[in-house]
């Protein structure tokens, strides 16, 4: 062995002053009591930097040897378990040898390495004679002073007077941070000082002050103690305001504030403009929610569901039945907006709590312009205008609290709570035509108006459990959802029917009040458990529940001509019903290395049972009583594989009961032009859908591609069958069950650098394909409707200081109607945009928006064109950046609107809405964290 | 050149067999990952976006993923660990093999990375270590601290190593200290690799690496260049590259 030693010992550094000699170092180890140490590791480093030169282990005698080491300033370094390691600098010789002097390993005293290494895991440190650790790993309560955490430290003693004896001698000094603390008041120190606040302890051998002042050696070394102090924890907040004034007194304004440290974030946010902007930015929603802004697995609804998928939905809208933070909204018509929120979240030891608040008001008016056309099957067909002024006055308090609970590792609670309320007001005024011919029109004047409130409660409770056996699992859940709407209303109409020789007796004008209460309640309850049948091959299985009760109890008075209430019995109703679901499933899955196949089957049942009357307790005019039970089949499969590639395809049975509003025998005319009437014998409507799809993803060359086929089959649809009054041209809806529709829907993307990290193109297309069915005036009617869409994207950043984004899709929607070719339709939807980011010297910037719209619809002529276009210029001012004035532009052309085109089974519609144009703001926004300069695509 | 005293190690560990039980063993690490703060200190983000990735995805835990070690005084082998989970679906698991071959100074690695696999062989060629005065125990075994860092991917490592266990092997890329790393830490916590077993002796399973390797073979510079190329292109277009390269 010793040769292999003596041999193999060969050991090199580079070194630029090229070395005379090599030399060879050796010497021995051994403990205090002269024992030699074997197996003890030996390294040589070099003192500027302690890199490592070179190591080796000592022998059976404790003896070491290094040969052939370059000649260079070393340092030694000696380490054996349970020892202190030892190093000094070596004193290399003129020779080519050098024996090293006699090493001697201290044993670290035991109560030491227990306590403070082993026990609190807390490293030690070695500075020359000084140990030091972390005194942050010895556990104390809340408040304990340093006195309280050195009682924990070992080889500490205090005695009665509060004295500190470290090592058996009195400890002279106590510094913070290398300070004298209280005139060397050791007590002061310890009983004043935080234990919490404390980082790091240190106990050495001072020289005596006389020392210090002298600079003479008097030998007399003083016990001293150095406490560190934590830098503070991570602890921060920042916050934004900015105000902006324009012209048409447009204004819009915006503040936020966030405080956080390492356990709680609490923000404030609030928001007033009217430029229509009826939601937080994404980016503000964000920071407000903080740590609560993403939660998953929330809904605790478990097995397959209806479409296949487990995808969570972020829709921004504020509408009234969300109970969610409204993002990224911007409203049509003219509106004026406010908004305030807090939000507070806490995560400690595994208890997550997250709390908010949410006010946002708009008060809207929407005057726009809709026509719908609808053919009859005598190739004729007849218009429908309405021209209305709406005006919506909404505000929704929105409160969320969620609290989740890892008890143990084996169990977790989550609950969350949501609550809303809202207030709605509506006036619109509208005008109806009906043109059948120059010579046959019908209209209609309405003047409505209502005002409502309403809330929700929904609590929400989950409860998982990991059993021991890996991969078992239970999960359970409740949740009851409540809510209430009042509802009072003015409906009036004047309806002119020129051509009307059999006038309906429901159909006339109108002056009414009407009172609506509806109240639902709906509980729900899920069984989840999953049973590992090996490592591969899993069992899961399910249980739904839910049961949903619904009042609606709608009172309609009619308005005599001496303003005395009368009830009218023919549009009055109370409606109570009880739809109770219920599923059982179970599936075989099977997952291995990135390939997921699930076969399984659910058997569900539904009943619907419900009553109407004209009043609550009046006698009962119609009952429905329905069971539905169905087996539902579920495939899925997903194959990950390498290289960021992902294959899946599923089929999918759905079953959707019909509204029991559809299966009432019951007449609503509450528009008298369009009435609904229910069907007692609607079936649910059943649905196969198989989806497929692949997407890959280069990360090297930043390739991607995309592929979708999603087909949807209906056995059963629930569809609108319309009948429609040749003569008085009042469409009648009746709900019916057909067969037959279909949809394709598809999707294509291909993304990929023409110059890498400095042009980029993504090109994409999603051609469309439905066929829907349904009975107008009693005959099957067919729609055929192919809509080829697609387009390109590209980003540009040749230059640091320049971006360009640019873009246009197209989308070709084709109607085709069975029965009735003549009235086909080609609807064309347009756009283009180009979007610029310049950074101009001096802190400038420049962004422009260009967005060119253009919808067509031959057949009638349309063609409409909205081409819009902002900018905006600003600076940031300050050394740090952190104010901005910004002049913006909006719709510089002044020709903003709304539009929406619709070809429909057996009808085409256009909508327009007048919307806020062109307007200026000068703004000025202050943010603590500095501007944060966005590039906008 | 210093792969040489390693070499010598191994010779010594082999001829002696000194306290064999401590040559030959298996340990389980976990690597336990904060994607959060990886992230949030990528250089192309602003400091707001900096905030906001800290405050909605901030996690204290990390993401923990078993690892597995193999040593003997003339090889190591490593690769995943049976998972912490057992769940019912299975995401794509990526090969990651790494085998060092102390006896003729070489290494292996069968890797699937930046969206390919590849298969890196060369000669080991220890980062430049530097030992410190600072102790630690972990799982018994007294530890001394050793830094170094990695230009490439802007890392200072901080590693601890046993020097009771003298096989001078780690989890990883790390290799090339005077005993066993039992733990290692990236940047201040965005990556804490830490033992939680050791067991000496024969392993029940050791571990085998693919029958048939398919991939493109490379050597280390060439993966290196690779890697830093890769980086500096993803941060060129604003992209996270922690997801593709193991950090």
């Amino acid at each position: 062995m010793k040769h292999l030693l003596l041999f193999l010992f060969l050991l090199a550094f580079t070194f630029t002053a090229q070395a005379q000699s090599k030399l060879t170092i050796r010497g021995t180890v051994k403990d205090t009591t002269n024992v030699p140490l074997d197996y003890t590791s030996v390294l040589l480093l070099s003192p500027k930097d302690s890199a490592l030169v070179a190591y080796t282990l000592t022998n059976k005698a404790g003896e070491y040897q290094f040969k052939n080491v370059d000649r260079q300033p070393l340092l030694i370094k000696a380490t054996y378990m349970g020892y202190i390691p030892f190093q000094k600098e070596l004193v290399l010789p003129e020779k080519e040898e050098l024996n090293v002097e006699e090493i001697h390993l201290t044993p670290i005293l035991q109560e030491l390495y227990e306590v403070v290494v082993k026990a609190a895991k807390a490293p030690l440190m070695m500075r020359g004679d000084t140990l030091e650790y972390d005194a942050s790993k010895f556990k104390v309560p809340p408040g304990a002073t340093l006195e309280d955490l050195l009682r924990k430290l070992p080889g500490i003693q205090i005695d009665a007077d509060g004295n500190i004896v470290a090592q058996g001698q009195q400890v002279q000094k106590v510094t913070v941070d290398g300070r004298r603390f209280f005139g060397g008041n050791t007590k002061m120190a310890t009983q004043n000082l935080n234990a919490e606040s404390i980082s790091k302890l240190q106990l050495f051998d001072d020289k005596s002050e006389q020392a210090k002042l002298t600079g003479v050696e008097d030998g007399v070394k003083e016990k001293t103690l150095n406490v560190e102090l934590k830098e503070e924890a991570k602890k921060g907040g920042f916050g934004k305001i900015s105000a902006a004034g324009g012209t048409d007194q447009r204004w819009a304004s915006n503040a936020s504030y966030n405080k956080f440290d390492k356990v709680n974030q609490f923000s404030i946010i609030g928001y007033g403009n009217n430029v229509n902007q009826t939601g937080l930015s994404w980016d503000d929603l964000q920071e407000f929610r903080g740590s609560g802004a993403f939660q998953f697995g929330d809904t605790g609804d478990f097995g397959f569901n209806g479409s296949g998928s487990n995808v969570i939905y972020f829709s921004g809208g504020d509408r009234e039945e969300s109970f969610e933070i409204p993002f990224n909204n911007l409203s049509s018509g003219f509106s004026n907006n406010q908004a305030i929120g807090v939000n507070f979240n806490r995560l400690k030891d595994k208890k997550d709590f997250s709390g908010n608040y949410f006010y946002s008001r708009s008060d809207q008016i929407l005057e726009s312009f809709n026509s719908r056309t609808n053919f009859l099957q005598n190739n004729s067909s007849f218009t429908s205008t309405d021209q209305s002024l709406q005006n919506n006055i909404a505000g929704h308090h929105r409160a969320n609290l969620r609290f989740q609970n890892e008890l143990d590792s084996a169990n977790t609670l989550t609950i969350n709570a949501k609550a809303r309320y809202s207030t709605l007001s509506t006036a619109l005024a509208s005008f109806q035509e009906l043109i059948r011919s120059n010579t046959e029109q019908s209209q209609m004047e309405r003047d409505n108006q209502s005002d409502k409130w309403s809330g929700a409660f929904q609590g929400t409770a989950i409860f998982r459990h990991k059993f021991e056996k890996k991969g078992r699992n239970f999960a359970a859940s409740l949740s009851n959802t409540y809510s209430h709407a009042d509802q009072d209303g003015i409906q009036k109409s004047i309806v002119d029917l020129v051509n009307s020789t059999d006038p309906n007796t429901y159909f006339r004008n109108l002056d009414q009040v009407n009172q609506a209460l509806n109240s639902s309640n709906v509980f729900k309850s899920s069984l989840l458990f999953v049973e590992p049948i090996n490592k591969i091959f899993f069992w899961e299985s399910f249980y739904n529940f839910s049961q949903s009760r619904s009042e609606t109890d709608r009172k309609v008075f009619d308005l005599e001509a001496s303003d005395t209430r009368e009830l009218n019995p023919d549009l009055s109703r109370f409606f109570d019903n009880i739809i109770t679901y219920n599923r059982i499933g179970s599936s075989v899955r099977y997952a291995n290395k990135g390939s997921n196949l699930s076969v399984g089957v659910a058997a569900s049942n539904y009943n619907l049972n419900g009553q109407f009357s004209v009043i609550k307790e009046s006698e009962i005019l119609g009952r429905v009583n329905k069971n539905y039970l169905n087996f539902t089949p579920n495939l899925s499969f997903w194959k990950s594989m390498k290289g960021n590639k992902r294959l899946s395809a599923g089929y999918n049975m759905g079953v959707t009961p019909p509204n029991i509003s559809d299966l009432q025998p019951f007449k609503d005319i509450s528009n008298p032009l369009y009435i609904r009437e229910g069907n007692p014998d609607l079936q649910p409507e059943v649905t196969h859908s198989i989806n497929t799809g692949y997407n890959m993803y280069d990360p090297a060359t930043f390739i991607n591609l995309q592929f979708s086929l999603n087909t949807t089959f209906y056995q059963s649809q629930v569809v609108q069958n319309q009948t429609i009054d040749p003569e008085t041209l009042v469409t009648t809806f009746t709900a019916g069950n057909v067969s037959g529709g279909r949809r394709y829907t598809s999707y294509i993307a291909f993304g990929f650098p023409i110059v890498k990290t400095k042009f980029n193109a993504y090109f994409y297309a999603n051609p469309s394909y439905t066929k829907s069915l349904a009975l107008i005036n009693s005959l099957e009617t067919e729609t055929n409707t192919l809509s080829q869409s697609g387009g390109v994207n590209f980003d540009l950043n040749p230059l640091e200081w320049l971006s360009l984004y640019a873009g246009s899709s197209f989308r070709l929607s084709q109607t085709k109607y069975e029965q009735n070719p003549s009235q086909n339709q080609d609807i064309i939807n347009w756009n283009a945009y180009t979007n610029m980011n310049i950074k101009l010297p001096k802190n400038f910037y420049f962004d422009m928006k260009f967005n060119y719209s253009r919808f067509e619809n031959e057949s009638f002529g349309f063609n409409q064109e909205v081409p819009i276009l902002n900018a905006f210029v600003y600076k940031l001012l300050g050394e740090a950046k952190k104010w901005e004035v910004r002049l913006s532009a909006y719709d510089i052309f002044k020709q903003n609107q709304t539009i929406s085109q619709f070809a429909g089974q057996n009808f085409v519609s256009t909508g327009r809405i007048e919307t806020l144009s062109r307007y200026f703001l000068l703004g000025v926004t202050y943010n603590m964290r500095g501007i944060e300069v966005k590039k906008n695509r | 050149m210093k792969s040489r005293f390693l070499k010598t190690i191994v010779l010594i560990l082999i001829t002696t067999g000194l306290k064999a039980q401590n040559l030959v063993g298996e340990v389980e690490y976990r690597y336990r990952i904060f994607y959060d703060k990886i992230y949030s200190s990528l250089p192309y983000l602003t400091p707001q976006e900096r905030d906001r990735i800290l405050l909605t995805w901030g996690s204290p835990e990390g993401y923990s993923t078993r690892m597995k070690l193999q040593f003997w005084p003339e090889k190591s082998l490593y690769t995943y660990g049976e998972p912490y989970e057992v769940r019912s679906y299975s995401w794509q698991i990526e090969d990651y093999f790494i085998e060092n071959n102390l006896q003729e100074q070489t290494y292996l690695r069968y890797m699937d990375q930046m969206g390919k696999t590849y298969i890196v062989r060369d000669s080991l060629n220890p980062p430049k270590w530097r030992v410190m005065n600072e102790i630690r125990d972990i799982l018994g075994h007294m530890c001394m601290k050793a830094v170094s860092e990695d230009p490439i991917k802007g890392q200072k490592i901080t590693a601890w190593f046993a020097s009771d266990i003298p096989v001078p092997v780690g989890p990883e890329e790390l290799f090339g200290l005077p005993g066993l790393i039992l733990a290692y830490d990236i940047n201040d916590g965005m990556l804490i690799v830490e033992a939680e077993k050791i067991t000496f002796g024969e392993p029940n399973q050791p571990i085998a690496l693919p029958g048939k390797m398919k991939g493109r073979e490379v050597s280390g510079p060439e993966y290196q260049e690779l890697v830093n190329k890769f980086i500096q292109t993803s941060i060129k277009s604003k992209r996270a590259w922690m997801w593709e390269v193991r950090y």
